[in-house]
C-alpha cells in the first residue's frame, strides 16, 4: 500500500512536470509583444518606480523569457519549488496572496454544492434504480439527462432571468447588496450567503445529472447481483434488502469517486463564478487569464493540474480502502 | 420413354411440393422458427425499441436539416442587415450668427505664417474690442498687417518690416560665444572687446558681465556654445543711427501712446516687447487674405460661389461698387448690414451676412426662402425673448421609404411641415422637423417577417440560429472525428505493442488527461484576441486545440479493449495467415472497438457542443459576424438586454440543450443496443 502509494505519487509529480512543461511553451508562445505591453503598461502607471526598459529587463529575466524554452521552464520550476510565484499582473498583489483572498470563496461555493449534490443525487438515483422502467426511472433519467445537455452560460443566464429579473428575489451578480457596510455582522453573512443562492443552484444542477446516472447505473448492477437474490430468496425484507445489502456495496464506486472530486471543491468554478462575479478563484484566474497574467495563470494551471492528480490518486487509494476484494499494486 | 423429362410436370411437382412445405407443421426444433437477424439490424432493432433514443434521432435529424438545408430555404442570409422606416423628430437645421472670422485667400503665392493665421480670429477680436482699425502681428519669420476694410471685413496683408531700434528698457540677444574659437557670433553690429570680458569672466552655466557700462548674461546653450544677452536702457540702435528729427517723432508717438508714426514721408510702428518698444520701418505691405464673419447664401439654391468672387465682393464692399470676378462683372451694396451681390443683368445673385441658416450637417442646402424665414422667425424670437416657436414651412415631401417624391416634371414636391425652433443655450438655433429616415431595425420583436425577431446589429435571429447551428454542428463532427482519430492510432498502437511503447503512450495520456482544457482554450483565445485573427482561422485552430485535447479519453477505451481482444483466437490466425501489422491492427482490433467507439462518438459530440458554446459565449471562440448559438446569447447577455430580450436567447439557449440531449439520448440508445448486457 505504501509502495503503492509511493510510485503513484512519483508517477504524478513526472506527469505534473510535463503538463507544467506543455502550459509553459503554451504561454513562452505568446504572440509577442504580451510583455512589452505589459512592461510598457506597468512603465507608465502612474507612481511607477521602474522606466520601460526596466520593466522589460525585470519581467524577461522573472519569467525566464530571455532564455530558452527549456531553459526558461527550469527557472521558472526553480521559482515555483520554492514557492516563489511572483506578482500578479492583472491584481498587482503577490500571486498567493490573491490565492489566499479567493480561493475560501470558491470552497465555500463548492462545498455547497457538493453537499446538496450528494443529498439530491444519491437518493433519486437508488430510487430510480428500484423502480428500474417505471414512471420514476424514466423521469429521473430524463432529468439527468437534461441536467448533463444544460450548459453553464445558458442555466446561469436563465435562473437570473426568472429570479433576478422576473421575481426580484435575487442580485443579477455580486457578493454584496447595497447597503451592505450598514448590516450587522450577522447580517451581513446573510447578505453573502444570499448571493450565494443562484450560484449554487446553477452549480447544484449541473453536477447533479452526472451523479444520479452513476448512482442508479451501480445501484441496478448490485441489484442484479446473485447475493441480492439469495438475500431475497432467503425471505430478507425488501426495505433490508435495499438498505442494508444493497447500498452498502452501492457505496464502494460512490465514494472512490466522490473522494476523489474532493480535491476538485477547490478548484474553483470558472464560468458560474464569473458569470454571478463571485470573486473565488475562477472569476480570478478568468480575469487573468483574459489579461494574460502569466504569474497568475501557471501559478492557477499548476495549482488544478495538482488537484487533479490528486483526486485520482485519491480515489484509486480510497477504491482500495473501501472494497477488501481489491489489493493495490 | 419412361425416362424423358418432363418440364411442366417437373414444375408441378415442385410447386406441390411448396405447397406442402407451407402448409407443413413446423416442429418445435426446426431451424426454420428461429428468424435470423443481421447483428446490425439486431442492433437497429433494440434501438428503435428505446424511445428516448427515437425521439433522440427524430431530434437530431430535424435540427441537421433545420441547420443545414434551412439556410437554402430561408430567405435571410446571417450577415444580412434589415432596415425600416421610422419617423422621427430630427435635427433639421441649425441658425446662428457667426462668431468666427473664417479666411479666403486673396493671392495664394503670398504665404502665410500657420500660427499668424490660426491667431486671425483672436486678433480681429481684440482689434474690435480696443477699436483699432489696424496691427501689426509678428510672425516667426517675418511681419504681418491686419487691416479692417469694413466692418466684419479685415485683410491680413505680408510686410516688410525693418527693424530700426528699441527704446525703453530692452532685452536683446547680441550673439553667441563659443568657448572653443573664444570669439562671438554676432546678429547685429558687433561690440568690440566684449569677446575678450566674456573670456575672462565666464564660470559655470550662466552669469552676468559688465562691459562699457552694459550688462551682458551669458548662458550655455550647448556643449561650448553660450547665448549672449544684452539689457539696454534707454534707445539703442539696431544698426545705424537716425537722426534727432526721427527720435522727435518716435518719442511723441510714445508720449500719445500711438502704435505708429509717419517721418519723412516714411511709416514706422511701434510694437510692444516686454518693457521696451521696437520700431520698426514698415516696408511694402502684400494682401494675403480676406477675413469675414460674412457667410454666403444664393438666391437660387445650389449656385456656385467661387472663392474668386466672395473674395473680390469682400474687397469691394469696403470700396462700394463694381468688382469683376470669373470674367463677370458684378455690383455689391451694403443693405443694412448685409451685402448684396448682383450680377451684371442686377438680379440678386447672393447674400452675405453674419446670420447663418444651415443644416444640422452643415451642408448648404436649404433653400434661400426658408433661411429667410427662419432668419425672420429668429428675429422676432429675440426681440420678444421667447426661447421656442414653432413655424410651418413647405419642406419637400418625403414617400414612405425616406425618398425625395418628384411630379412627373422631375420637380420636387412640396407638402406643409411643422418646424419648432429652439434656442440653445449657447445662442444658435436648432430647428427639428419630422421626417422619415431610414435606420437599421434592432432588436425587432418577433413578427410574420421576422419568426424571431432582429437582434442587435438588425440581423434575422432565426437565419442565424440556422447558420450558428451549422458551426456548432460541424465543430462538433470535426473535433469529434479529430480525437477519434488520433486517439484510435494512440490507441491501437499501445494496445498491440504493449512494453515500452504502451508505457510511453499511456504516460502521454496520462499527460493530457491532467492538462486543464478549459483555461487553455480560454487562454488560446485570448491570445487570438490580441492578434486579431481571421475569424474563419480561429474557429479551425480552436478544433484543432479541442481534438487535440480530448483523444486521450478515446486512446484509454481502445487500448483497454484491444487489450483483451489480441489475446483471442481469431488474432491468432491473422498472425497464422501472415497479414501486416498494420492490417491487423485496424482491420481486425479496431472494428471490434467500433461499437464502443460510435458510442464514445456520439456522446462526445453533446460535449464539444457545450464547450464550443461556452468559448463562443465568453467571446474567446467565434467572433462576430459568423453566427454561432453561444455569441448569440453572448449579444444579449448583458444585465438590461437579457430582461428585454428574452426572445433571442431563450429559444437558442434551448436549441443547444436541445442538440446536446439528442446526442446524449442516441448516445444511450446506441450503447444499449450494442451491449444489452452492459453497465449502462
Amino acid at each position: 500500500m505504501l509502495k503503492y502509494t509511493a510510485k503513484r505519487l512519483l508517477y504524478s509529480v513526472l506527469i505534473l512536470f510535463f503538463v507544467m512543461f506543455i502550459i509553459y511553451t503554451l504561454m513562452y508562445n505568446m504572440p509577442m509583444g504580451y510583455v512589452e505591453t505589459k512592461a510598457r503598461e506597468l512603465a507608465s502607471r502612474p507612481g511607477a518606480t521602474k522606466s520601460y526598459a526596466e520593466w522589460l529587463a525585470d519581467l524577461n529575466a522573472q519569467y525566464g523569457m530571455d532564455k530558452g524554452v527549456v531553459q526558461g521552464y527550469f527557472v521558472w520550476l526553480g521559482h515555483a519549488v520554492r514557492g516563489e510565484w511572483g506578482d500578479s499582473w492583472a491584481w498587482t498583489l503577490p500571486v498567493t496572496t490573491e490565492f489566499h483572498n479567493t480561493v475560501w470563496y470558491s470552497f465555500a461555493l463548492g462545498l455547497i454544492s457538493f453537499i446538496f449534490e450528494i443529498l439530491i443525487a444519491i437518493p433519486l438515483g437508488i430510487t430510480a434504480a428500484k423502480k428500474q422502467y417505471s414512471f420514476t426511472d424514466y423521469f429521473t433519467t430524463v432529468v439527468s439527462m437534461i441536467c448533463i445537455s444544460m450548459p453553464t452560460f445558458f442555466l446561469a443566464t436563465l435562473l437570473k432571468y426568472i429570479f433576478s429579473v422576473k421575481l426580484g428575489w435575487f442580485d443579477l451578480s455580486g457578493m454584496q447588496g447595497r447597503n451592505y457596510m450598514n448590516l450587522s455582522d450577522f447580517g451581513k453573512i446573510l447578505d453573502v450567503a444570499k448571493h450565494f443562492v443562484l450560484p449554487s443552484i446553477t452549480l447544484i444542477i449541473i453536477s447533479i445529472g452526472g451523479l444520479m446516472r452513476y448512482t442508479r447505473t451501480n445501484m441496478l448492477e448490485v441489484l442484479n447481483a446473485d447475493y441480492i437474490r439469495t438475500a431475497r430468496a432467503k425471505g430478507v425484507p425488501e426495505k433490508k434488502v435495499i438498505n442494508y445489502h444493497a447500498f452498502r456495496n452501492t457505496l464502494i464506486p460512490l465514494v472512490t469517486t466522490l473522494g476523489g472530486s474532493l480535491p476538485g471543491l477547490f478548484s474553483g468554478a470558472l464560468i458560474t463564478e464569473t458569470l454571478f462575479a463571485i470573486r473565488g478563484i475562477g472569476y480570478a484566474s478568468y480575469t487573468s487569464m483574459t489579461q494574460a497574467d502569466i504569474p497568475f495563470i501557471m501559478f492557477y494551471l499548476a495549482f488544478i493540474s495538482i488537484l487533479t492528480l490528486l483526486g485520482n490518486l485519491i480515489s484509486d487509494l480510497l477504491y482500495g480502502l473501501v472494497d477488501p476484494r481489491v489489493r493495490l499494486s | 420413354m419412361a425416362n424423358q423429362y418432363y418440364l411442366n410436370d417437373a414444375l408441378k411437382a415442385r410447386a406441390a411440393s411448396q405447397v406442402k412445405e407451407e402448409n407443413a407443421e413446423i416442429a418445435l426444433d426446426d431451424v426454420s422458427r428461429v428468424k435470423v437477424l443481421s447483428p446490425a439490424r439486431q442492433v437497429f432493432k433494440r434501438f428503435i425499441r428505446n424511445r428516448l433514443a427515437v425521439f433522440g434521432s427524430v431530434l437530431l435529424i430535424v435540427m441537421f436539416v433545420f441547420s443545414f438545408l434551412g439556410p437554402l430555404f430561408y430567405a435571410y442570409g446571417q450577415k444580412q442587415i434589415f432596415y425600416k422606416y421610422d419617423r422621427r423628430t430630427v435635427n433639421y437645421a441649425m441658425a446662428k450668427e457667426n462668431t468666427t472670422y473664417n479666411g479666403y485667400d486673396i493671392d495664394e503665392s503670398v504665404t502665410v505664417e500657420r500660427s499668424v493665421n490660426n491667431a486671425m480670429n483672436s486678433r480681429i477680436k481684440s482689434m474690435i474690442a480696443d477699436g483699432r482699425t489696424e496691427m501689426v502681428e509678428l510672425g516667426e519669420s517675418g511681419g504681418y498687417l491686419i487691416q479692417k476694410l469694413a466692418d466684419e471685413i479685415y485683410t491680413l496683408s505680408a510686410v516688410d518690416l525693418t527693424h530700426i531700434c528699441s527704446v525703453g528698457n530692452s532685452t536683446a540677444v547680441i550673439g553667441t560665444y563659443s568657448q572653443v574659437t573664444r570669439a562671438i557670433d554676432y546678429r547685429g553690429a558687433a561690440v568690440e572687446g566684449l569677446a575678450e570680458a566674456i573670456a575672462a569672466n565666464l564660470k559655470g552655466t550662466s552669469g552676468t558681465v559688465t562691459y562699457e557700462g552694459v550688462t551682458y548674461t551669458y548662458t550655455r546653450a550647448e556643449a561650448k556654445n553660450y547665448t549672449i544677452t544684452a539689457t539696454f536702457d534707454g534707445l539703442r540702435y539696431v544698426n545705424a543711427p537716425m537722426d534727432t528729427g526721427f527720435e522727435t517723432a518716435m518719442n511723441t508717438a510714445l508720449d500719445e501712446g500711438a502704435d505708429s508714426f509717419t517721418y519723412r514721408a516714411q511709416k514706422y510702428v511701434l510694437v510692444k516687447n516686454g518693457n521696451a518698444y521696437d520700431v520698426y520701418r514698415q516696408g511694402k505691405a502684400a494682401p494675403a487674405r480676406v477675413f469675414t464673419r460674412l457667410t454666403a447664401d444664393t438666391f437660387t439654391m445650389g449656385a456656385p460661389v467661387s472663392t474668386e468672387l466672395r473674395v473680390n465682393a469682400l474687397l469691394a464692399a469696403a470700396k462700394g461698387g463694381r468688382f469683376t470676378a470669373d470674367g463677370r462683372d458684378w455690383t455689391v451694396t451694403d443693405e443694412d448690414g448685409m451685402l448684396v451681390v448682383r450680377d451684371e443683368s442686377g438680379s440678386e445673385y447672393m447674400e452675405l451676412s453674419v446670420f447663418s441658416v444651415r443644416r444640422y450637417t452643415g451642408e448648404d442646402t436649404m433653400d434661400y426662402d426658408l433661411k429667410k424665414a427662419v432668419a425672420e422667425r429668429v428675429e422676432e424670437m429675440l426681440s420678444s425673448g421667447v426661447k421656442s416657436a414653432a413655424m410651418t414651412y413647405n419642406l419637400p415631401m418625403q414617400g414612405e421609404s425616406g425618398e425625395y417624391l418628384y411630379d412627373e416634371n422631375g420637380v420636387l414636391r412640396y407638402q406643409e411641415a411643422e418646424l419648432k425652433l429652439d434656442q440653445r443655450d449657447t445662442g444658435e438655433f436648432v430647428i427639428t422637423a419630422e421626417q422619415t429616415i431610414y435606420v437599421i431595425d434592432i432588436y425587432a420583436s418577433p413578427s410574420a417577417r421576422h419568426i424571431l425577431g432582429t437582434d442587435g446589429d438588425g440581423f434575422d435571429v432565426l437565419a442565424r440560429i440556422m447558420y450558428g447551428g451549422r458551426i456548432s454542428l460541424m465543430v462538433g463532427f470535426v473535433v469529434v472525428f479529430l480525437e477519434i482519430f488520433l486517439g484510435v492510432i494512440m490507441g491501437g498502437l499501445a494496445g498491440y505493442y504493449g512494453g515500452w511503447v504502451d508505457m510511453v503512450i499511456m504516460r502521454l495520456v496520462d499527460i493530457f488527461y491532467c492538462l486543464p482544457s478549459m483555461p487553455i482554450m480560454i487562454i488560446l483565445g485570448a491570445m487570438m484576441d490580441a492578434l486579431r485573427m481571421n475569424t474563419y482561422i480561429r474557429l479551425m485552430i480552436m478544433m484543432a486545440a479541442l481534438g487535440i485535447m480530448g483523444w486521450a479519453g478515446v486512446a484509454r477505451l481502445v487500448r483497454g479493449q484491444i487489450l483483451s481482444l489480441r489475446e483471442q483466437e481469431f488474432m491468432v490466425a491473422t498472425e497464422a495467415t501472415g497479414i501486416k501489422v498494420r492490417g491487423r491492427i485496424f482491420h481486425h482490433l479496431v472494428p471490434n472497438v467500433m461499437p464502443q467507439l460510435i458510442v464514445t462518438a456520439t456522446m462526445g459530440m453533446g460535449g464539444v457542443i457545450i464547450t464550443e458554446s461556452t468559448l463562443s459565449f465568453l467571446g474567446l471562440g467565434v467572433k462576430h459576424p459568423l453566427a454561432t448559438w453561444g455569441t448569440m446569447i453572448n449579444s444579449v447577455s448583458s444585465a438590461s438586454a437579457m430582461a428585454h430580450y428574452a426572445f433571442i436567447w431563450i429559444p437558442v439557449g434551448l436549441l443547444i440543450c436541445l442538440t446536446v440531449i439528442a446526442f446524449n439520448f442516441v448516445g444511450d440508445g446506441l450503447r444499449d443496443a450494442y451491449d444489452p448486457k452492459a453497465k449502462r
